[in-house]
């Protein structure tokens, strides 16, 4: 299917003039003709709901500030096609408005437009350089990279400059604010149209051919003779000219510096893109939809404004008006959705027919000469050895380990008390229970290929909840952990019916479930979470039973548990079959549509339990608590050794995953380094240990 | 069925929009924008906004609509630009960034639009900011603890936000005052964020590989009651408990009551137990102040351009525990609820005001004034 893709597009290239390719072009546009549609039809609304009429004044300021995230989402969107993923995004703007805030001169108003844009480009194209070297030529998986290139630009930026602060030349926003031409055309879309334009030429370039080709099927594209690499360490760069760009305009818009402003960015990129009808894993879709879905989010602020929605109902409100945004675009004959309806009518109908397959006589049908008990094969090849029979798994879980043991030296180094202190040890496995109980269930969502992003407000819902009902009352917990884990199971099961039975991207429906979650919590808490974790729970998290915190024996179980689960039961072959091929495994007979939801269910479980422990760790649950886990759950699990784009990793690797980073944390914690110098040591020990995990060549 | 909830959802929210905007057709339109609501702080202050604006004298004046921005200054620019085009008077502000909003909230002024800021700074001279001197909250903390310790021993720090103005004043004035006492040793800095969650998890990571008989007092931005409680988990008993500087939250408040006061819907570690404490914070009235302050410059009088609010400290000589938590009671100087009344302890409870008569436990906990 892949392959025939990237056929289509070359073929594309070569004969977009003809009039019989033009139906199909527009088909495959779709994506980007309904960004375009929900755009107007927002605007219609809020035109229709505000009570005045929409000036120029407010279009210009619309598109202005939707532009920043066009920009930064429009290189995220080549990268994407390309088959990669980019969480620097974000830092980058940071960094570039630092650099510009931090050494602009003061003095001059007058600074040069030209000079500054260029070195905030060649910043974002610096860094988007360092992406894919790695990327790139080492062959190393772009979550895991560009995740610690997010923490090393982060730790530059606060070197750059510590707080907000710094000066940009009122020329910049003068150029970049003002009107092309006064009244009619304001300078932020001549940009945008330009850069749509631009993208017209450039996808029609060997290059653009190149990067649908390699983003559709990596392998194709290299045996026709695309240099795969080239093209994937060009896609790395010109992103990050284009967060650069971004930079510099949120510099313009601004006047100044901030060293966070453009972390905060990060979900809303992804959101752009893939209401923009990108598709993500590569391909299919383009840059000109993300700039409406860039729009898009910019005028849900209006929209939420006008209609007056109170402010807890904001993020739920946000989230279902994502869904519905691109489930629109699903609206076709061959959407999974509609697809899924047939298929629903097609069983009712044949069930009523009495042709059903469960409805058959259970009697075996299998012909008369397969052997029933096949006794040839009793005598089983004797097993290779172990090494060789898990070599697959070692090469990828070992790394994990060995760097957690360098770690672990290096603490012994700087800070003493390591070996033979078994407090060290303690705090260390109570602190990775957080993140080994995640990594089973994002593990088990990226096994099947896909992301979980509803984990913080997951965690946050479910302590908030339990904090709530619990009232620090330990016999509470008999009913209240089962029915906080009800509650999650629940929104795992809606995770995994919008991926499934809607057939909307992951991302973006765990994006919305996260709003969702987040709006539920504020509601359940009126803003103030109440309660406390009962004693028992306490005790669990931060007590002691034979010297050792009770939460301790759990991990263990927990482990040994997640082990079996992925390792030895049909339900984990069944995950590992979808993350390698979901048509391979729907032929073979596995429902896949069930696997998946379970995975997501699985998912929401383990971010419940992640919630529980929390609060009984903290002693009190608190809204945010579940933020600093997001990316550190999908960390461990590819230090861990599991492949991004499914079908690989071992629930153990994870582990190790987990243990090393929270070694490292303590390390450094334990230093007296500033926070950017960590940030920067973090990055790049992730980095370091990711190095061994690299692809094989094709 | 998704569209469908989404078009009733917007009917029913375009019926609510009618029916209000006819009827405040009289009172200004005042616009309250926040930041991110993910957290308590942020949930509270705005509770005792809306409080204000229920409250007699303002529930006939104003119309107020609260509106979140998200984490995302780009929205936050945005939102107040809808505002203003929305017919704002004034809009209150809990800003992103001290110097993302400059260029909108310029375009606001110049427009008649009052902007006025709380908690956190917007530096565009236009703005009306009402804050603590976060420089003042670091250095008299610090001046306490290095004086419970005799200007001598180990200190461990644990930080706010890395990057933001607040962080960077509070620990730069903290660091200076430390600086001048040779043996005060900073021994361990965490980053805390301001989330008791956070500071549980980067003392314990601080704690794997020292025990808390090295440490001699600690100075933090949120994370007094975790500590203490932790030292109780480790075996400490109360009478060993380290000085903490902190925050101001309700549970560190109470752990600093001598431990044989009577109070209800206790149970370990949110106990008396004469914690030896400064307690200081950003009280979260500030989001209330800045409203009344708006609404008294749309009545055209004259405000400050910057507001410092008194630094709320309170120290085991000052805490005084509250019966009821009205703003009568909170004026004769009690400063901690009664568990039974606000059951986690990491509520901030530095809400009392002058300023804002009426505005008690009831304003901070649900948005309702005091009867």
């Amino acid at each position: 299917m892949n392959v025939s893709l990237s056929t289509d597009t070359v073929a594309n290239g070569v004969n977009s003039r003809m009039p019989a390719v033009f139906g199909r072009s527009i088909r495959r546009a779709r994506g980007m003709v309904v960004a375009i549609i929900v755009f107007f039809g927002l605007m219609l609304l809020q035109a229709f709901i505000s009570p005045g009429p929409i000036s120029y004044f407010d279009m210009s300021f619309l598109i202005s500030g939707a532009t920043p995230l066009a920009l930064a989402a429009f290189g995220q969107t080549l990268v994407i096609l390309s088959g990669g993923f980019d969480l620097s995004a974000g830092a980058v703007i940071s960094l570039v408005n630092a650099v510009l805030a931090a050494n602009m001169d003061p003095a001059d108003m007058e600074a040069s437009v030209l000079v500054w844009t260029l070195v905030g480009i060649a910043t974002g194209m610096g860094v988007g350089a360092f992406n894919g070297l790695f990327i790139a030529i080492f062959r190393l998986q772009p979550i895991v990279v560009t995740l610690s290139t997010m923490f090393i630009i982060q730790g530059i930026t606060l070197l750059v400059l510590n707080q907000p602060g710094g000066f940009v030349s009122p020329s910049l926003g003068t150029f970049y604010m003002g009107d092309a031409i006064p009244e009619f055309l304001p300078s932020a879309l001549l940009l945008l149209a330009a850069l749509a334009l631009g993208w017209g030429w450039l996808k029609r370039t060997p290059y653009g051919v190149a990067l649908y080709a390699v983003g559709s099927d990596r392998a194709s594209a290299a045996a026709v003779g695309v240099r795969v690499p080239l093209v994937r360490f060009a896609t790395y760069v010109l992103a990050g000219g284009f967060y650069g760009m971004a930079g510099v305009f949120v510099s313009a818009q601004t006047g100044s510096g901030d060293p966070t402003v453009g972390n905060p960015l990060l979900l809303s990129i992804f959101a752009a893109v893939v209401i923009g009808g990108t598709r993500l894993g590569g391909g299919k879709g383009g840059p000109v939809g993300t700039i409406f879905g860039a729009l898009v989010l910019m005028i849900i602020v209006n929209i939420l404004l006008a209609l007056n929605v109170s402010a807890y109902f904001s993020t739920i409100a946000e989230g279902i008006v994502l869904i519905c945004a691109v489930l629109l675009s699903s609206v076709s004959r061959h959407s999974v959705f509609t697809e899924q309806i047939k298929g629903a009518a097609a069983t009712i109908s044949a069930w009523r027919a009495g042709n059903l397959v469960s409805q058959r006589e259970q009697t075996d049908r299998r012909l008369a000469f397969v052997t029933r008990s096949n006794p040839s094969v009793a005598e089983p090849a004797a097993r290779p050895a172990f090494l060789k029979q898990h070599a697959e798994t070692l090469r990828y879980a070992v790394p994990a380990y060995a760097c957690l043991v360098l770690v672990l030296i290096a603490t012994q180094l700087v800070l003493g008390s390591v070996f033979g202190n078994w407090n060290y040890w303690n705090s260390l496995l109570v602190l990775s229970t957080f993140l080994a109980i995640l990594a089973l269930g994002q593990g088990s969502v990226i096994l099947t290929g896909g992301l979980d992003l509803s984990v913080p407000w997951m965690i946050g819902l479910s302590g908030v909840m339990l904090a709530g009902v619990v009232q620090g009352s330990d016999a509470a917990l008999i009913y209240a952990v089962p029915m906080v884990l009800a509650m999650a199971a629940l929104f795992g099961f809606l995770n995994g019916f919008g991926v499934v039975v809607l057939g909307l991207s992951p991302i973006l429906v765990t994006l919305a479930m996260n709003g969702i979650l987040q709006g539920i919590a504020l509601l359940y808490s009126n803003g103030t979470p109440s309660g406390f974790a009962s004693s028992g729970l306490r005790w669990f998290m931060t007590g002691h039973l034979l010297g050792v915190t009770p939460v301790i024996y759990a991990l263990v179980l927990f482990v040994a548990g997640g082990v079996l689960l992925l390792g030895r039961t049909t339900f984990g072959r069944r995950v590992y079959a979808l993350g390698n091929s979901v048509d391979a495994a729907r032929l073979s007979g596995v429902r896949t549509g069930r696997v998946t939801i379970l995975v997501y269910m699985l998912s929401a479980v383990c971010a419940g339990v992640v919630g529980i422990l929390l609060t009984g760790f903290s002693g009190q649950a608190s809204l945010g608590m579940g933020d600093d886990y997001l990316l550190p759950s999908i960390a461990v699990v590819v230090v861990g050794g599991a492949l991004i784009t499914g079908g690989r990793g071992h629930y153990l690797g994870m582990v190790g995953g987990a243990l090393l980073l929270t070694a490292l944390q303590t390390l450094l914690a334990g230093t007296s380094l500033p926070y950017a110098f960590r940030a920067i040591i973090f990055g790049c020990v992730v980095l370091a240990a990711v190095v061994a995990l690299r692809e094989r060549t094709n | 069925m998704k569209p469908f909830m989404k078009a009733s959802l917007l009917a029913l929210s375009v019926a609510c929009a009618l029916t209000t905007g006819a009827r405040a057709a009289e009172k200004q339109q005042v616009y309250l924008s926040m930041s991110y609501i993910g957290n308590d702080w942020q949930a509270e202050a705005a509770n005792m906004v809306k409080a204000l604006a229920a409250s007699k004298g303002y529930a006939d004046k104003i119309d107020l609509k609260v509106q979140v921005a998200g984490p995302n200054a780009q929205r936050q620019i945005q939102q107040i630009n809808a505002m203003v085009q929305a017919g704002a008077k004034a809009i209150v502000v809990y800003p992103i960034s001290p110097t993302a909003l400059n260029q909108v909230v310029k375009a606001a002024c110049a427009k008649g639009v009052k902007i006025i800021a709380y908690d956190a700074e917007i530096t565009e001279p236009c703005a009306y900011n009402v804050t603590i001197d976060q420089a003042e909250a670091g250095r008299k903390t610090a001046e306490w603890l290095v004086d419970k310790l005799g200007g001598k021993g180990n200190v461990v720090m644990v930080t706010g936000v890395p990057g933001t103005s607040v962080d960077t004043a509070r620990t730069a004035a903290a660091k200076e005052v430390f600086a001048k006492h040779p043996d005060i040793k900073i021994v361990g800095e965490a980053v805390g964020m301001w989330s008791q969650a956070v500071a549980r998890t980067e003392l314990s990571k601080l704690l794997s590989t020292r025990k808390w008989d090295d440490i001699n007092g600690m100075w933090m931005q949120v994370g007094c009651f975790t500590a203490n409680s932790m030292q109780i988990e480790a075996g400490k008993t109360p009478e060993q408990l380290l000085p903490c500087a902190g925050e101001g939250s309700n549970g560190g408040r109470i752990q600093m009551l001598p431990a044989d006061t009577k109070i209800d819907g206790a149970s370990s570690p949110y106990v008396p137990m004469g914690a030896p404490r400064i307690s200081y914070a950003s009280p979260p009235y500030s989001g209330a102040l800045a409203l009344k302050l708006a609404v008294d410059l749309i009545e055209g009088k004259d405000v400050p351009q910057h507001t410092t609010l008194p630094l709320p400290l309170v120290t085991n000589e000052t805490i005084k525990l509250c019966q009821t938590g009205e703003w009568e009671e909170l004026k004769n100087g009690c400063n901690v609820f009664q568990p039974a009344l606000v059951s986690n302890p990491g509520w901030f409870a530095s809400i009392y005001s002058s300023e804002l008569p009426g505005l008690g436990l009831q304003a901070a906990l649900v948005g309702q004034p005091d009867e």
